[in-house]
């Protein structure tokens, strides 16, 4: 993974580039010794290591804004960070770039009720915000499997999903306002705790831009009743064939569940060693229904979910019984990850859509990919909404081994483009899958993405090197090539 | 020749790069449009010709098991909504037809619609056009092929330029194929009616159903003359409309359970509670044809305040969607009214004129003015993609 070429003359400066911010923001704000740096120096793809030129941790919007401006005045790269749980690298450091950390952003400011909405700062944890008006009976729906550690802000900027978001949607369909500081400084109000504003929907590019378009300040969320009952089905198929049929089914006879997962067999039983969950072992597909609602809805839909599945050829169905039946069902699930830590030394999570459709294409090509790379696959997806995790398993420590990998990885991608999906359902492109991007988007299609990014950040000094594999700069970007188009019709009148 | 105003007309999106291209070697600025339909939102800006995408139109695909939808443009809204219908499902977001409301005679395209960025009353909870909008391939304002998005629900890769595009009013980029989630229909609906003293305890009644786990998808607010003119007639000031929607047995339990909470509540099914939805959507319910006709929106809590203030400069009619966050005013066709109204909401909201009766649109901005900072940022934006100005110059606000 190739980052863009350090500035030599930005990191000479480094020590009057820290001691100019100290005069910025509290001097306490600035860290730049080498050993605090080092808790900063990655995010959640812990492969790519980087130490920042420093790390500023500003305590107010008007410090950002500060930082902000400097730097843009200075043409100072900055990175921004939230909580440091993004799985594609888009909080990972650069030499020659500030990078501004969110994390003393952690207040709840206002809670409305009456409009049913949080306004949080950007540090404050993804849990933290249900935590806050549970008591209340309400809470916020994109639960992303981080939520108990990752930010809103960074779920802003990554557009955050969950198991959940089939029903409920991504953080874009969850927020209705932010504050933002551009790189010059300006601090900027999208949107607010009322509907759709007339402009240009600003908020809406802001979300899942990978803090490349300015700092997210502030979020006002939208928060939701929480649903009388909640009930599960575990399902077992035999084959991933029918398991990937019925998935279809349930969405095809107009349900649709709060979350739809499905596991192969490799998942299952490194997650039922790891959370005795009850799953059945010797299944080549597990399926997790969950529906949620009024409590004689949730029965009804059950029983209708659980007909489908019967007539999909279901070897094994389990109805949940009670709250901790459910929690159970989903133990196992949500553990997947750490489960399949335990029978491979290491392991890289990917994260294709496809359409739904497709999923035993996929399966097939999944299992001769893993035969002609010689590496195990195990196979989480949310199953509802074609988003694959699939979860390559290799050791590190072997020569070679993370290289395949990679190119493993890359594989699975390729095959999820085309079969019609794309690069990232919900983890981000980041660096991860920034040399991918080709696969999806043509070099128009990018050069108009990177346009937008112009009319932000001209320089290009917010978190460079991630997202696009190219960097043109703004002013090639924006020649036009006037040429005179050939007419179609030439036979009928025109201006 | 520029002033001739003639209309050209694009088949597909390698047409509509010739004509902007054209365009912008002769230094034209084009009106985009279809059907036409919403020609009365915005400014009218002063155009040269018109591309016409009309004739981009027709479904491409339609998985109803994915909630995919794939579709050309300018596909008549009346299309999208019968093919969706016969697979019993819908455009979640409720998309309105303006017909009636703007004298157009028809709802228009699909496109029209998601460049206008236009939701219907089950916005309140199921989101906005710009929530349904997945992907689209595009000629930008400097003649370029583009396409953003995706065919499928979960996607992050790149940026989210699908709700850029929502909203735009064809000032950024010409549509072709754009690919929409569709949703299951209900399988039943109905509506519960409650009466109230006044707006403010109107929405604060609409506050205590939404904080039961009752799971209201509509919420409306009428006063009596409006309600009674469209055939409910319930002796209170302000009349609370819930539509509660999906399978029969929770709807049903859903309705008792509010009902028992408030005795004083009524029930509408069927087509009763259909038409008083559709005339929300549509409206339908201001029926002053010499009115100008103000949508605003603000959070519910401040809907009450914002009335009574404006109460205090200007004579109006209005009803309010959105569990009162969505409010539309029928007032007189003047420069005062439309200042009333944007003084009486200041910065806790957004005013925007939807019809204008005589000439309020070349004396009142109908979009919300933009302070400076934002000015500036939307000028880069629209220079992004449409540096010559060539798209729909001007429709949204002076300069843009």
């Amino acid at each position: 993974m190739h980052m863009p070429e350090p500035d030599s003359d930005v990191i000479e400066r480094r020590d009057e580039i820290c001691a100019t911010l100290r005069t910025i923001i509290p001097a306490e704000c600035v860290i730049d010794s080498v050993e605090s740096m080092r808790a900063f120096d990655s995010d959640g793809l812990s492969a790519y290591r980087q130490l920042p030129l420093a790390v500023v941790l500003p305590e107010t919007v008007a410090q950002i804004a500060d930082v902000m401006k400097w730097c843009h005045q200075n043409g100072i790269k900055v990175v921004p960070r939230g909580a440091g749980t993004s799985l594609s690298g888009g909080a990972l450091p650069l030499a020659d770039a500030v990078l501004l950390g969110l994390g003393k952003f952690n207040k709840i400011l206002d809670i409305d009720f009456d409009n049913r909405c949080v306004v949080a700062q950007p540090g404050v944890t993804n849990l933290a915000i249900t935590n806050a008006v549970e008591d209340q009976g309400f809470y916020y729906a994109p639960d992303p499997s981080s939520q108990i550690a990752c930010s809103v802000g960074g779920n802003v900027a990554e557009n955050s999903g969950g198991v959940h978001c089939l029903k409920y949607g991504l953080t874009t369909n969850n927020l209705l306002g932010i504050e933002m500081v551009t790189i010059e400084g300006e601090i900027l109000r999208l949107g607010g705790k009322h509907l759709d504003a007339g402009d240009y929907d600003l908020m809406g590019i802001m979300t899942g831009s990978e803090g490349l378009l300015g700092i997210v300040s502030e979020v006002t969320l939208r928060i939701l009743q929480k649903p009388a009952t909640r009930r599960a089905l575990l399902v077992g198929f035999e084959d991933t064939e029918s398991a990937g049929k019925a998935v279809g089914d349930v969405i095809g006879a107009g349900i649709i569940p709060a979350g739809m997962e499905m596991m192969d067999g490799l998942a299952i039983n490194a997650a039922e060693d790891f959370a005795n969950a009850g799953y059945p072992r010797s299944a080549a597909a597990l399926i997790i229904v969950e529906l949620d609602g009024p409590e004689v809805e949730v029965d009804t839909l059950i029983d209708r979910v659980e007909v489908i599945m019967k007539n999909a050829g279901a070897s094994s169905i389990k109805v949940s019984q009670s709250e901790e039946e459910r929690t159970l069902f989903w133990a196992g699930r949500k553990s997947a990850f750490p489960a399949v830590g335990r029978i491979s030394p290491d392991y890289m999570c990917m994260d294709g859509t496809i359409p739904r459709r497709r999923l035993p294409d996929m399966m097939i090509r999944m299992a001769s990919l893993s035969q002609k790379y010689g590496l195990r696959v195990a196979n989480v997806f949310h199953a509802g909404d074609g988003n694959l995790h699939p979860l390559i398993l290799f050791d590190a420590n072997e020569p070679g081994e993370l290289e395949r990998a990679e190119d493993f990885g890359g594989d699975i991608l390729r095959a999820c483009v085309e079969m019609g999906g794309v690069l990232t359902g919900e983890h981000g492109v980041g660096i991860e899958k920034r040399d991918l991007m080709g696969i999806q988007f043509t070099e128009d299609d990018m050069k108009q993405q990177q346009r937008l990014k112009c009319a932000f950040d001209a320089d290009h000094l917010l978190n460079p090197g991630k997202v696009f594999p190219h960097l043109h700069r703004c002013a090639e970007l924006g020649r036009l090539h006037v040429h005179k188009g050939k007419m179609p019709h030439a036979d009928i009148p025109r201006f | 020749m520029a002033n001739s105003l003639a209309t050209t007309s694009a088949q597909s999106l390698a047409d509509a790069s010739d004509i902007i291209n054209a365009a912008i070697a002769d230094d034209i600025r084009l009106e985009v449009r279809a059907m036409g339909t919403k020609k009365a939102l915005g400014r009218m800006g002063a155009y040269d010709g018109v591309l016409d995408v009309t004739k981009m139109a027709g479904v491409v695909d339609y998985q109803p098991e994915e909630l995919i939808l794939t579709l050309r443009a300018g596909t008549p809204l009346g299309e999208v909504e019968a093919l969706l219908e016969n697979a019993n499902q819908m455009l979640a977001f409720d998309a309105p037809d303006y017909g009636r409301f703007l004298g157009a005679g028809s709802a228009g395209t699909i496109g029209g619609v998601m460049v206008a960025n236009l939701s219907g009353p089950r916005r309140l909870t199921v989101g906005a056009a710009r929530d349904f909008m997945l992907g689209f391939e595009a000629v930008s304002g400097r003649g370029e092929f583009f396409k953003s998005g995706g065919k499928v629900v979960k996607n992050v890769t790149g940026y989210d330029l699908s709700k850029l595009i929502c909203g735009s009013f064809g000032t950024l980029a010409v549509l072709d194929e754009i690919t929409i989630k569709t949703l299951p229909r209900p399988e039943t609906s109905l509506s519960l009616l409650f009466p109230a003293d006044d707006m403010a305890s109107a929405t604060k009644m609409i506050t205590d159903i939404f904080a039961t786990p009752h799971e209201p998808g509509s919420a409306a607010i009428l006063p009596r003359d409006i309600a009674k003119s469209s055939g409910i007639d319930m002796n209170a000031p302000m009349i609370i409309v819930i539509r509660l929607e999906g399978i029969a047995v929770s709807v049903k339990d859903r309705a008792t359970h509010l009902l028992n909470a408030n005795s004083a509540g009524e029930t509408l099914v069927h087509n009763k509670s259909k038409n008083i939805w559709q005339k929300i959507r549509d409206v339908d319910l201001l029926s002053d044809a010499k009115a100008d006709v103000w949508k605003v929106s603000c959070t519910p809590s401040i809907a009450a305040g914002f009335l009574e203030k404006l109460g205090q400069q200007a004579e109006f009619d209005f009803y309010a969607d959105w569990a009162g966050g969505l409010i539309w005013l029928a007032g007189a066709s003047d420069k005062e009214f439309g200042d009333a109204v944007r003084s009486a909401l200041g910065a806790d909201g957004f005013a925007m004129l939807m019809r204008d009766s005589g000439d309020t649109k070349t004396l009142v901005p109908p979009f919300q003015p933009l302070a400076k900072p934002m000015f500036d940022l939307h000028k880069r934006v629209k220079a992004a993609f449409d540096p010559k100005s060539v798209l729909n110059f001007g429709r949204m606000h002076d300069g843009i």
